[in-house]
């Protein structure tokens, strides 16, 4: 799923490098690392989970501004509902067409003013 | 459990047949293609699907248990199988099977979230759904499969499950909103942790928030002990990570925890003054008969020696029990027991080891005060039996001290190589996420360590991985191995076992970290340090967080902290680097508390203890065997000049002039050997060596002090120093 996710993501209108983390604790890992503009997460992973890790970003000062995009199988409202309610920008049902992934990602760079 | 063996030799006779039939090419290249392509979904999902069978059995045996309840990650794993088994049905094209798995699925994802009932008829229809599987890939192996016979079936099938799943009604989240709990922990929940949470109200648990802090680069390994420890009691319905005190080291995770046993006998367990435990809601005791464990993880049954078979929910009642009965009423001793049997081991905390080490070490004491009364007693003829019978006491007594002194020491001790795993593991990890290659070495794996050394050796490993070493492409460019690497050696030295981290990576600049230092008003422009004193900055607080140095260092991430861990220990940390070379951590740590053989001797009036591990031999040298060079004291031992010196003079003790008959004690330091010349040996004794306070403590070449049993304290030796010293003042002469 991670690769089909980057695959999506490797031809933006702007060169853009992409993190792949394998788990919720690689992204908490990740984090500090690099200055990320955007971050894309699915809702189950093995050891936290994605609203967990949305809650984490939009607490944290230093992350609180990077735009977050949700994908996930689980097409149930009230897990939409949250992660949106925790301040998600966006969420994507799988099986979701690329192209829209694409389209969410570049509106969000745009909106927040910090492509590349 | 005979149910679950019945079910898997089904599974495995599928199976087998299939391979046994499997040869029915016959023509076409794209028969036989496919073939093959069956051939091998069958080989990948034979196992998938052996494992369901098995974990079916295991549902239907806690269904039916006395306590009625599934343990969640039973379904969740049965649920991951179907979906792998879609995934992989999927990828050869296999729609019936597909479809199938698929419809499994939907029955165990309304188990897991609540929507399906444990008793609904949909459950039932889990084996059959399973069982068609199997013959479905049964038919694919053996070449019968025509795929619409097979679409035919599992569409029949397919209606069954759909007449069996009613529609579920939403759950309500009004109790959860009722509970005392941050809002930001309910918010992220997901549907499933939500329904794991209120299925654990209403079978009446306590509820606990578990809250810890860790630094972030090494939250992984502490997070997930922690974790394991509560699982041992309970089930973690969520981990909520937030940011830590200090943001940008530290990461905080709060557990939320269901458990049997209530939140101070929780705490009681987790026994550790960082972690908060904090109860978010009572649990009730329970009105039925005992309640099968709450764990997510394998059972464990001590006292039976066949424990997975042994049946959930109905353990047997142990008569000791550490923990005392949690909440009110008497239904709670089985409960309780039945908890205790989900772990054998128990988390100590390490100072209640260390007074138990120095008991052991009074103990040791003593016993050799009874063995001289015991020998004394023999030398005198009126009480020479009793003496006798004493002494053989004693022997027993001494044999019997040994094996707890070694039980209590192998307790606290952890063989290096148990470190050196876990150093892999954290290698692997960090090779993946920095895409740098590393040969990473260890030596000395056997070499027994506090288990506290544990973190701040992952520390440094890690900033040797992540900061000094370069990536490949710098690395080739400076004219190195693309490879980095990275020696881990540990040995011991005296009565100190030395680690050393070695990496041949960029070395530090000792410049840049001294302008950083002055900067941070740590040093002043006009202190002239060494070059290493200038290095061992970076273990200073003030400089050694990441942004601060690392651009030109290459190091010092958390070096403050894990000074400050080696210094609760009683160790040193030291820094040595060649820019463009490398770095040597070195970690020297004392043998805390660990009982030693010492040699004694006596200088005069004087007795000093010296530990036999650094002596290599001893002998009595006549005044004219030593001889004088470059006007030093040495002695020719056999063609090899053995450097002299006299004990008493170390300590300005009054020697024993030149004419008198002496003992040479051979000390050995790694490669260096020095003859310490004393009056007398007076044997050898098991000590404990306790370090000294006040003054004395400042004494260069004393390591501490220990008990002579009748004869008072006496000092003990520090060979490491004294042979340093000594030879240090030579190559300085």
């Amino acid at each position: 799923m991670r690769s089909l996710l980057a695959s999506s993501l490797e031809d933006l209108p702007t060169p853009t490098k992409i993190v792949e983390a394998e788990s919720g604790f690689e992204a908490l890992r990740f984090l500090p690392r690099e200055d990320f503009d955007l971050v894309v997460t699915d809702i189950n992973m093995p050891d936290i989970n994605g609203l967990e890790l949305v809650s984490f970003i939009k607490n944290n000062e230093k992350y609180a501004s990077i735009p977050l995009v949700i994908v996930s199988t689980e097409g149930s409202e009230r897990d939409r509902e949250k992660g949106l309610g925790l301040g998600a920008n966006a969420y994507l049902v799988k099986p979701f067409d690329p192209d829209d992934l694409r389209q969410v990602v570049t509106d969000l760079l745009a909106a927040s003013g910090s492509e590349g | 459990m005979a149910a679950r063996r019945s079910s898997r030799k089904g599974a495995k006779a599928s199976g087998t047949d299939g391979k046994s039939a499997a040869d029915p090419v016959e023509g076409a290249a794209d028969e036989a293609a496919a073939s093959k392509d069956h051939h091998e979904f069958v080989a990948e999902a034979e196992e998938i699907l052996e494992r369901m069978f098995e974990d079916l059995a295991e549902l239907h045996d806690q269904r039916h248990g006395e306590a009625g309840e599934v343990e969640p990650d039973l379904v969740n794993q049965i649920f991951r199988s179907a979906h792998s088994l879609k995934g992989l049905a999927g990828m050869f094209g296999l729609d019936a099977i597909s479809e199938l798995s698929h419809r499994l699925e939907d029955i165990l994802d309304g188990l897991r979230l609540g929507k399906v009932a444990f008793d609904s008829p949909a459950v039932d229809l889990l084996d059959d759904g399973v069982s068609l599987l199997a013959t479905l890939m049964t038919r694919l192996e053996r070449g019968e499969a025509n795929g619409d016979e097979e679409a035919e079936m599992a569409r029949t099938f397919v209606a069954q499950i759909d007449g069996a799943i009613a529609s579920p009604a939403p759950e309500s989240t009004d109790e959860l909103d009722a509970l005392d709990l941050d809002p930001s922990l309910l918010r992220a929940l997901t549907e499933y942790e939500e329904h794991r949470l209120k299925e654990n109200l209403r079978r009446g648990r306590h509820l606990a928030l578990v809250d810890s802090t860790f630094e972030i680069i090494a939250f992984e390994e502490g997070l997930s002990e922690l974790s394991s420890a509560v699982r041992e009691v309970g089930e973690v319905v969520s981990t909520l990570p937030s940011p830590g005190d200090a943001p940008e080291s530290q990461i905080r995770f709060s557990l939320l925890v269901a458990t049997e046993i209530d939140v101070q006998h929780l705490a009681a367990r987790l026994d550790d003054p960082t972690i908060e435990v904090q109860s978010v809601k009572e649990g009730r005791a329970p009105e039925t008969a005992p309640a099968e464990p709450v764990t997510s993880g394998p059972t464990v049954d001590p006292e039976s020696d066949s424990a997975p078979d042994s049946t959930p929910g109905a353990p047997e009642p142990t008569a000791a029990d550490p923990l005392p009965p949690a909440g009110a009423g008497g239904g709670d001793a089985p409960e309780i027991d039945s908890l205790r049997s989900i772990s054998d081991t128990v988390r100590v905390d390490i100072r209640k080891l260390d007074e138990l080490m120095n008991l052991v070490g009074e103990l040791v004491i003593q016993r050799n005060a009874i063995g001289t009364v015991a020998q004394r007693l023999t030398e005198d003829a009126a009480t020479a039996r009793i003496g006798a019978e004493l002494l053989k006491t004693h022997k027993t007594l001494d044999r019997k001290l040994k094996e707890l002194q070694t039980g209590v020491l192998d307790v606290r001790m952890v063989p290096l190589r148990q470190i050196f795993e876990k150093l892999s593991r954290v290698v692997r990890r960090l090779r993946r996420d920095l895409g740098k290659d590393v040969d990473l070495e260890f030596n000395g794996a056997d070499t027994e360590l506090d288990k506290l050394i544990v973190d701040p050796l992952v520390h440094i490993v890690r900033n040797a991985f992540d900061h000094a070493l370069e990536a490949p492409e710098e690395r080739t460019a400076a004219g190195k191995s693309a490879r980095g690497r990275i020696a881990v050696s540990a040995f011991q030295r005296g009565n100190h076992v030395v680690i050393e981290v070695e990496d041949d990576g960029r070395g530090m600049d000792a410049e840049a970290i001294r302008e950083k230092a002055i900067a941070r008003g740590l040093i002043s422009a006009a202190d002239t340090l060494s070059e290493k004193d200038v290095l061992n900055l970076v273990f200073e607080a003030g400089l050694s967080t990441a942004e601060q140095v690392s651009a030109t260092s290459g190091r010092g991430v958390g070096m403050d902290v894990v000074r400050n861990n080696l210094a609760d220990m009683g160790g040193m940390v030291d820094l040595a680097s060649t820019p463009g070379r490398g770095t040597t951590v070195t970690i020297t740590l004392p043998i805390t508390l660990a009982i030693i053989q010492a040699l004694i001797v006596g200088v005069r009036e004087e007795r000093f203890a010296i530990p036999l591990n650094s002596v290599l031999e001893t002998m009595i040298v006549e005044p004219e065997q030593i001889g004088r060079s470059e006007g030093r004291e040495v002695l020719n031992l056999r063609g090899e000049p053995l450097l002299l010196r006299r004990l008493g003079e170390e300590f300005e003790i009054p020697c024993a002039g030149p004419e008198e008959r002496q003992f040479v004690v051979v000390l050995g330091m790694g490669e260096q050997r020095l003859g310490l010349l004393v009056d007398r040996l007076e044997g050898q004794q098991d000590t404990v060596i306790k370090p000294i306070k006040g003054p004395l403590q400042q004494i260069r070449g004393i390591a501490g002090a220990t008990e002579l049993g009748d004869r008072g304290a006496i000092l003990v030796i520090d060979v490491s120093a004294i042979v340093g010293d000594i030879i240090r003042r030579r190559e300085a002469a």
